[in-house]
């Protein structure tokens, strides 16, 4: 335990100018808001503007929005499912966590082989390039009559992380340097042994970018996966319930909690990174 | 130094999942007791599709999305919503401040219910003479205003109830609708009293207004257009059976080359945006962003969103009442509200007409309505 604490604190302190800009530029946005919220009130220090109090209900202040966060973890409006926010995450992360997986599954070996071989990227190619510029959105009665209520939004928001990572692993095992290869062939390696030393390894920093994006858009399906009848609630359906009531801090509560599980499924990538560097390194 | 960054961001991570998971745990636990029915929100749109391919027991939505599972013998109606609540409001006229205060509102508007009106007594005495020309008029009108075929929307027809009277029982109904959403914390008593309401007794006085749709009885036909560059921006909703006056009232084909709202000096535009998918878009879209003058769209999104986000959007009459319907599978063997208990019923929202009474339909039977999970 006090390695941890003494760790932490150490990374607070070699990392405090880095922290310190971060914490100047998530202020510099917050008082932005304010400013804009202030405005649209004509409150301080706007006191002499003309007030529009019909644009004003859609840009509450930033506290209002963070009370809404609180208070959406202990109350049950009807609207939103009756539902606390606990709930809504634990939905969408099992949405999102289910995607992933598959998502990953699928794309890591697809990657590797189109990226190698000619072959299976010109027999890949053109239903990736199909499939991949369609708005998840557009899919939505689709999957709900095929996919039904549990695998319906998780197809959504597989289709958002899928292609980034696939593409980028095709990026990356397309770029391995062939003398890398020949280097390991004159060395006596097989073919496998090529494929786990040298093509894998080089692609991971590709598939980490692949995956980071792709977390990212998955995030972004996450409202329109569970337009979806979202069974057991979700945070983007917490959003778009609240957008067709017109109660805009709970939206945009729901957009601060999505922010958040964005930034800890990106840490959590991170910490995968660390450990398939390490691992490779020790192998 | 990457590191002990990641390891800040684990530790951060590691709480807020275990704090997330055992708070649903621990307050999240719901027993399944034997009398609760669960609900999936989908497109009304989807519902039939949904039932066929058996996502869902049963929907509940307005018309003409009723008879088509019924025509298509996907679906049987369990309830029709006169019979959960009979003469209940569904669809409003609703009028933007903006406009109505703005260069000639008043007039513009009582011409407009002025058609509203003609075409709601056009279409009962359409309705009323099943063999007569007009109603030959009226189906195909409906059909190609929904895209359906004749035998549906004949069939949706039957359970419509078309009229513009906003009498007591439409005002107690809208105050009961409103209560009940205060109830469910769907928005609250202070919400009433910011935007300056005593109760809702005083907000629905408020909220509703009857003193045009009475001024437009006494308007008679204008020979010149009075808004020719300012025409009325119309919103509605996309193929929605409840709002057929405003196609009525557009028609020029079936009264000589000329339509109602002609005939009462009007020109009348699709707003931008509209057909609307919901009465909420309609609000937050059409209403909020300015884009409509009058509008028709359910009366709970006038008056959910306007009590949430401050968008008026005044009822000044009515569109119809009734005409929705609870439909369960066909042959599903479901025959009374108990036998829908832990079946899964699509509804179009929390905040619609059918969400609400499905909600007062089970709550009679002393039955639960919750999220499926």
């Amino acid at each position: 335990m006090r390695s941890l604490t003494n760790s932490l604190s150490k990374a607070f302190i070699s990392n405090w100018l880095r922290l310190t800009l971060s914490a100047v530029s998530l202020t510099v946005f917050l008082t932005l808001w304010w400013l804009f919220s202030a405005y649209l009130r004509a409150d301080w220090p706007f006191q002499g503007v003309t007030p529009s109090p019909s644009t004003a209900d859609y840009i509450p202040y930033w506290w209002d929005v963070l009370r809404a966060v609180g208070r959406s973890f202990v109350t049950r409006p009807q609207n939103t499912g009756g539902l606390l926010m606990s709930e809504h995450i634990l939905a969408s992360l099992k949405r999102i966590s289910i995607a992933f997986a598959l998502a990953l599954l699928s794309a890591v070996p697809l990657g590797l082989l189109m990226g190698r071989s000619r072959n299976a990227e010109a027999l890949g190619r053109p239903l990736v390039e199909l499939f991949r510029p369609i708005p998840p959105l557009a899919w939505v009665p689709i999957f709900l009559v095929i996919f039904k209520f549990f695998w319906g939004p998780i197809a959504i928001v597989f289709l958002g992380i899928f292609f980034p990572i696939l593409l980028n692993v095709i990026l990356g095992a397309r770029s391995v340097d062939p003398v890398l290869i020949d280097a390991a062939r004159t060395l006596g390696a097989r073919r496998g042994t090529i494929f786990g030393k040298v093509i894998f390894p080089f692609t991971t920093p590709y598939l980490m970018t692949g995956i980071t994006v792709g977390l990212g858009i998955g995030w972004m399906c996450i409202v329109a996966a569970e337009m979806l009848g979202a069974v057991g609630g979700g945070v983007g359906y917490y959003i778009f319930a609240a957008n067709n009531t017109s109660q805009y801090e709970l939206m945009y509560a729901g957009m601060v909690v999505i922010g958040m599980l964005s930034v800890l499924t990106t840490g959590i990538a991170g910490l995968i990174e660390r450990w398939l560097y390490r691992w490779m390194g020790k192998k | 130094m990457e590191k002990k960054l990641i390891i800040i961001a684990v530790v951060i991570a590691a709480i807020v999942v275990v704090g997330g998971i055992s708070a649903a745990l621990l307050l999240g636990k719901e027993s399944k007791t034997t009398g609760t029915v669960r609900y999936v929100t989908i497109a009304p749109k989807d519902m039939k599709a949904a039932l066929a391919g058996g996502t869902i027991d049963a929907y509940i939505a307005w018309e003409p999305y009723v008879s088509d599972s019924v025509v298509g013998n996907v679906g049987d109606v369990l309830e029709w919503s006169d019979q959960i609540m009979p003469n209940h409001p569904c669809c409003v006229v609703a009028v933007s401040p903006d406009f109505l205060n703005g260069p000639n509102g008043v007039n513009l508007t009582e011409r407009f219910l002025k058609a509203h009106i003609e075409a709601n007594k056009w279409m009962a005495d359409a309705l009323a003479h099943p063999s007569g020309a007009n109603y030959t008029a009226l189906v195909n009108m409906a059909v190609q205003f929904t895209s359906r075929n004749a035998t549906v929307v004949k069939a949706a027809l039957e359970h419509v109830k078309y009229g513009y009277e906003m009498n007591q029982d439409f005002r107690n109904a809208l105050k009961q609708f409103t209560d009940m959403y205060i109830d469910a914390n769907m928005t609250t008593a202070a919400k009433l009293q910011d935007r300056g309401y005593s109760s809702t007794t005083d907000f629905i006085s408020k909220y509703v207004n009857g003193s045009l749709l009475d001024a437009a009885k006494s308007v008679t036909p204008s020979s010149t257009i009075l808004n020719p560059s300012n025409p009325i921006r119309l919103g509605y909703l996309l193929g929605d059976l409840h709002q057929l006056a405003q196609v009525v009232a557009q028609n020029t084909t079936a009264f000589g080359g000329t339509s109602m709202f002609q005939k009462y000096g009007l020109l009348v535009t699709n707003a931008t945006g509209a057909p609307f998918a919901s009465g909420g878009t309609e609000m937050s879209l059409g209403f909020a962003a300015g884009a409509v003058d009058i509008g028709y769209l359910g009366a709970p999104p006038a008056i959910l969103n306007h009590m949430n986000s401050g968008v008026k959007a005044l009822i000044i009459a009515q569109a119809n009442s009734e005409g929705s319907g609870l439909v369960v599978k066909a042959n599903s063997g479901i025959h009374n509200l108990e036998d829908l208990v832990n079946k899964t019923v699509a509804t179009p929202g929390e905040s619609s007409i059918q969400f609400l009474l499905l909600k007062i339909a089970l709550d009679r039977e002393g039955l639960d309505l919750k999220i499926k999970t």
